[in-house]
């Protein structure tokens, strides 16, 4: 075989064995916990148009596999599945009931920088959307699925869920009137919480002190405290708003005793162009990247035709499936029974076969050398 | 309380970055710096150190193995790893130029020849504004280039100017101010909040933004 078809382009990966059954069974976990509160499964096309991907992702669309349709329409290979889920549900389900709830397990594809530490080029993605409600009870719906399934992996007390609402920055922002190249160094600015920089990139916009605003923002994360120190720096009234909403989540979550689980970070500003309200990050211990994230956007349906509101998230069964590769509880191997061929008739054998996993066995067929040559 | 490990980038920055980590409480002892070990813990054993290239640094935090490190904004331009950078420190002041014989000019006409060790830094600057160039990539003594032909400019890394008057090349352009910064893994910074808190904290008072900000 020539020398190109034994490799493997970059960031592929065969998964074989334990790790094939473990990334599975990470899949089932979510689509169970999704099931139980009653999400319904959608399938969505592998292919669809860039310009989709686009309009939903902004500039990180340029991280898609692209290629041209036979009427020289670009198309991409879908490199995540809320932009594709939020068309659906304008167009084709735009009849159906609300809320709808909507949940996935579909492969996606990236294309890397080669530094970046994020090798793959194909990862899973679990997820679920909320569609039709813009209140905190969905809001809150969405954390708590979240939550459960990382607690039903057994990752509790290693796994942290950072939320913000994006309004607080933007009402920050919207007083600075800045065009779409400043406002976008600002957020990458905050993003890495760089105050030096911060501060010397406001101080010509700065007459009435907001630099203080948003370089505090910088070191607003923790827990309940962080509203407390929020509230003597941030006086605009559509920031204030989406203080006391984050606040009013926050105490929620306290008082169904799942403060643990969570941190409040007003620096966590999304890249993701289509988040509109709450955001939140995933992290987990032992891996150095955010596995997961999600939040409300409740302008991207709208683009497709009915404007309608939804939040929801997504996590990546990959860096999940290294992490808990050791973990016998999700790639435990049920006793397997061994059904000799030796020399006797196969109709026997095969009688003994079917007999055990009528009784649900695994089994196992041995076969004996001389079947062995009758193939 | 968990325990941070730090990348220092070894070299030009280390000595600097040391005696900073010393005078904010974080002790090495003399016979662990002198060693050839490359890693160590401090005095209280709550930090443990690694000593890298200072172009691994970004890499070994972006990846998670190290929750932080101290490194020049040189590097960071360079690696454009997604990392946090909560401190900027006075320490390691250098800039990044654009240097050329002395009577060079770039008038954005041709294809400009960019001899440099940093290929992202110089492309993203002549990039954004639209110039043409081909980048050289060489991995020392730059300044050599526009002497023998290879480049009509250079882009490096300057603290006194010194090595490119001796090499007849003049300053043109600044692209960026560099110095040290404290920078932190994404994930370490959220699961070991308290930490690192306390970390930036310490540090703080070294940086170039005052320490009463970070009560």
């Amino acid at each position: 075989m020539p020398q190109s078809l034994t490799k493997i382009p970059a960031g592929m990966k065969y998964y074989l064995g334990r790790e094939a059954t473990l990334r599975r069974s990470i899949e089932q976990t979510a689509l169970s916990v999704f099931a139980g509160w009653s999400y319904e499964q959608i399938v969505t096309p592998a292919v669809d148009y860039y310009a989709l991907f686009e309009l939903g992702m902004g500039e990180e669309a340029e991280r898609a596999f692209r290629f041209t349709d036979s009427d020289g329409r670009l198309l991409a290979l879908r490199p995540e599945l809320t932009s594709t889920i939020a068309r659906a549900v304008a167009t084709l389900f735009s009849k159906r009931p609300r809320p709808l709830r909507l949940c996935y397990a579909a492969p996606v594809f990236r294309q890397q920088p080669p530094s970046h530490t994020e090798w793959r080029r194909e990862v899973t993605q679990v997820g679920c959307e909320l569609i039709g409600r813009n209140s905190q009870a969905a809001d809150l719906e969405v954390l708590l699925v979240a939550s459960e399934f990382l607690r039903n992996l057994d990752l509790s007390g290693t796994f942290v869920i950072t939320l913000n609402d994006l309004e607080i920055f933007n009402g920050i922002a919207a007083d600075l009137n800045l065009y779409s190249k400043l406002r976008h160094e600002l957020r990458e600015l905050i993003d890495l919480r760089n105050a030096a920089d911060l501060e010397t990139f406001l101080a010509p916009f700065d007459p009435h002190g907001r630099v203080r605003e948003f370089t505090q923002l910088l070191q607003l994360s923790g827990k309940r405290e962080i509203f407390e120190k929020a509230r003597r720096v941030i006086t605009n009234p559509r920031s204030t708003l989406a203080l006391a909403n984050l606040e009013s989540l926050w105490i929620t979550i306290e008082e169904l005793g799942l403060y643990e689980y969570f941190d409040v970070d007003l620096a966590d500003i999304s890249r993701l162009d289509y988040y509109t309200g709450l955001t939140f990050k995933i992290y987990v211990e032992g891996v150095g990247v955010r596995i997961g994230g999600g939040g409300r956007y409740d302008s991207l349906i709208g683009n497709f035709g009915m404007a309608e509101p939804a939040v929801g998230f997504v996590v990546e069964v990959d860096p999940l499936a290294e992490l808990l590769r050791n973990d016998r509880h999700l790639t435990q191997e049920d006793k397997v029974e061994i059904v000799e061929v030796g020399t006797r008739d196969l109709s026997a054998v095969f009688g003994d076969a079917m007999e055990s996993r009528v009784r649900g066995k695994q089994i196992v067929i041995n076969f004996s050398e001389e079947t062995t040559c009758l193939s | 309380m968990s325990k941070l490990t730090i990348a220092i980038a070894k070299g030009r920055l280390q000595a600097e970055a040391v005696q900073l980590l010393s005078d904010a409480g974080l002790s090495l002892s003399p016979a662990d710096l002198a060693s050839r070990r490359l890693t160590t813990e401090d005095q209280s054993g709550q930090y443990r150190f690694i000593f890298v290239k200072p172009s691994d640094v970004p890499v070994y935090v972006e990846h998670g193995n190290v929750d932080c490190g101290i490194v020049g904004r040189d590097v960071l331009l360079e690696s454009e790893a997604s990392l946090l950078q909560p401190l900027v420190f006075t320490i390691g002041k250098c800039r990044i130029v654009v240097a050329a014989p002395h009577g060079w000019s770039n008038n954005g006409g041709g294809l400009l020849r960019v001899a440099t060790k940093y290929p992202r830094i110089a492309a993203n600057y002549f990039g954004s504004r639209g110039q043409p160039v081909e980048i050289i990539t060489l991995s020392g003594s730059v300044e050599l280039a526009p002497a023998l032909g290879l480049a009509d400019c250079i882009v490096d890394l300057v603290e006194t100017g010194l090595t490119l008057r001796e090499n007849g090349l003049t300053v043109f352009e600044v692209i960026a101010d560099s110095s040290a910064r404290l920078v932190f893994n994404r994930a370490s910074y959220q699961l070991k909040a308290s930490a690192v808190r306390e970390l930036i904290i310490a540090l703080a008072a070294r940086s170039t933004r005052q320490a009463q900000n970070y009560d």
